[in-house]
């Protein structure tokens, strides 16, 4: 069987980019092999695409129960490890700890979520990648992988739905 | 043309005044944000250049030679023994707050005019706090003692305090340091990958390469992207209110006259966002006079930050006065003494500045849309406001502890030498660091403006047309 061939039509505008992702699903290609790139965000409700699985809220709430327990150790732990007792003040007060805590909760947090826009999305990633530098002026690329047989068939749903640029995609350096 | 008519085109064409209504092609925005970029003349070199002696001279200078020699050459002596140091501490932690309000409360809220103004503020968050976090080292005197603030044990495994607001300080400038450069790059990362995409060779191609660490602008990528811009905005305006507040329980925990208060946290606050909003502004006016940015920063952008600025010079004269009235009606005699320094004492100049340009000049002139929109007085106003509130964070620091409980112990305090040009260089290090990294980042997000003009549309209702925006998420 003859290995799949990765196409590229770039749009001008978001609805005949729409109209051809439609066209692409009739043809018999599936949303796994289409990655549609562009200048700016489209939800996935404007191009009919299904809802990207979104995870980053769990690395954020992974990162604040670790800042939570981090706080918690220098604010419990620390005085516990070697206790000072100053002015008859208790060991550990729970109204300034909360202050730390809570600082350490939002620090793990940020950090947490940073980490995991860079984990979800591969970053960083130097090698080549299908791309066109024409989507950073507003175009819009659809991306797909298609059997040989079918590409008249693709090049030609591209064609009549508007596209501006239609070709075999290239992996560029990034 | 038919009356009606002309009437629609007039009503178009002023709409078509405001950005998001106004669109260009996106080549063509991109064109003019790499070309503030990439142009600079002589006197941005020159400016550079004389920034960079200053630092020199400020940092390099008075503060090591302050380190040589010891506190002595600041001005700090019994009973003052917090300067212009903690003030300048406090003012810059001030600034810090303009990119988060800006930012992050703005973009919670949908305000759609924040969208080429985010970027620019969000930077002055990050380098005004670079600049706040020089002076606690500086205050320090022993400068490289610092590490004694890091959390871990030392030989005899005892750790720091972290029960003390000074240790609070430094975790809630970290915290708020590490988010809020975060959350500057995060919307950069697009706009970086536009830039090397331009770019075809070069050191700017290297560095922009590197730096959107391989954006295409896949789903994926956007849907963690906004994701996380989410998040961050939600996240970082708790953190923000922490930073001030603490800020202020240097002061509120304290037992010194007019500085035990608890007031004082929601009070520096909403100080903090006069001055920071207020900063904006100026910033704004000088950068889109320099850099040629008048397609992206318009009238309506100066307008509803001038609206900002007067609900906010509402907001800190609410809680200036009720700070005031519950001093002068305990009827403390410390207390009393306070107010009498600020209203025939020696700072009274400053007192009686401050009570003009944060609250006298801002209610006279702001309620005007021509003031607001009128880049002169708009950047008069503005200056004054963060004269003003340098002003109030001195009488604060410094002024009031020239008095208290034993007027035995009373004094004055003058700023050195030393410590003027310290906090002259730290502005200079803060204007520096601006004037350089404006020219190697794009200052206005052009990928939001995009966006924004995307989902704004002109639509017909009855007999004229109105703005209306799509909800693009």
């Amino acid at each position: 069987m003859a290995e799949p061939i990765v196409l590229m039509g770039l749009f001008n505008e978001v609805d005949p980019a729409a109209d051809a992702l439609d066209e692409l699903r009739a043809l018999g290609i599936s949303d796994d092999e289409i990655t549609v790139i562009s200048g700016v965000p489209y939800s996935h409700h404007a191009l009919g695409r299904p809802k990207p699985w979104e995870r980053l809220p769990f690395f954020s709430l992974a990162g604040a129960l670790v800042g939570f327990g981090v706080g918690i150790f220098f604010n419990v732990g620390t005085p516990l490890l070697y206790s000072i007792r100053v002015g008859g003040q208790p060991l550990v007060p729970i109204p300034p700890s909360a202050v730390i805590t809570y600082e350490f909760t939002m620090m793990g947090l940020i950090i947490a979520t940073f980490l995991g826009v860079l984990w979800q999305s591969g970053f960083p990633t130097y090698s080549p990648k299908h791309y066109d530098p024409e989507i950073a002026m507003g175009r819009i690329g659809i991306f797909f992988r298609c059997p040989p047989a079918k590409e008249e068939q693709a090049r030609a749903v591209l064609a009549r739905c508007g596209a501006e640029k239609i070709q075999r995609a290239e992996r560029r350096p990034l | 043309m038919s009356v009606q008519t002309e009437s629609l085109t007039l009503v178009e064409a002023e709409h078509r005044r405001k950005l998001l209504l106004d669109p260009i092609p996106v080549e063509e925005m991109n064109r003019t944000i790499l070309r503030a970029m990439t142009t600079t003349g002589r006197g941005y070199w020159i400016t550079v250049a004389i920034l960079a002696l200053l630092v020199l001279i400020g940092l390099g200078g008075a503060w090591v030679y302050q380190m040589i020699w010891g506190m002595g050459v600041a001005g700090i002596r019994r009973p003052v023994f917090w300067g212009v140091y903690i003030a300048n501490f406090v003012f810059w932690i001030g600034i810090s707050h303009s990119g988060t309000f800006v930012s992050a409360i703005l973009r919670v809220f949908k305000a759609e005019f924040r969208r080429p103004i985010t970027r620019a503020s969000e930077m002055m968050t990050t380098f005004a706090l670079i600049t706040a976090g020089m002076y606690p080292l500086i205050h320090l005197g022993r400068t490289w003692r610092f590490y004694w603030m890091i959390p871990y044990p030392n030989q005899r495994q005892l750790w720091p305090n972290f029960h003390s607001p000074l240790m609070w300080d430094m975790m809630a400038i970290f915290t708020y340091l590490i988010g809020s450069t975060l959350y500057l790059y995060l919307p950069l990362i697009p706009d970086l990958a536009m830039a090397r995409d331009h770019c075809v060779r070069g050191w700017r191609r290297k560095l922009y390469r590197i730096l959107a660490l391989g954006w295409r602008g896949t789903e994926g990528q956007w849907s963690h992207l906004q994701t996380a811009i989410t998040i961050f905005a939600f996240v970082i305006i708790p953190v923000m209110f922490s930073v001030h507040t603490i800020v202020s329980w240097d002061f509120g925990m304290t037992m010194v006259p007019g500085w035990s208060s608890s007031i004082f946290g929601p009070y520096f606050v909403t100080g903090a966002i006069f001055s920071g909003v207020s900063a904006v502004a100026t910033v704004l006016l000088i950068v889109r006079k320099t850099m040629h940015l008048d397609y992206f920063l318009r009238e309506e952008h100066f307008d509803a930050l001038g609206k900002l600025i007067l609900v906010f010079s509402f907001a800190w004269t609410y809680f200036f006065f009720a700070d005031y009235l519950t001093e002068w009606y305990g009827g403390e005699a410390v207390g009393h003494q306070i107010l009498t320094l600020q209203a025939r004492g020696p700072v009274a100049p400053l007192w009686y500045t401050m009570l003009a340009t944060n609250i006298l000049i801002p209610w006279l002139t702001l309620w005007n849309k021509k003031v607001r929109t009128s880049p002169t007085a708009l950047l008069l106003v503005t200056l004054g406001v963060n004269v003003g509130m340098y002003i109030e964070r001195y009488i604060i620091v410094a002024g009031f502890l020239t008095r208290n409980r034993m007027p035995f112990d009373w004094g004055a305090y003058n700023p050195s030498p030393v410590e003027l040009l310290i906090s002259i260089g730290s502005l200079s290090l803060f204007v520096l660091l601006y004037a350089l990294v404006s020219r190697l980042i794009p200052l206005v997000p052009v990928w939001e403006v995009h966006e924004g003009q995307i989902a704004h549309t002109l639509r017909r209702i009855g007999r004229t047309l109105v703005p209306s925006v799509a909800e693009m998420e």
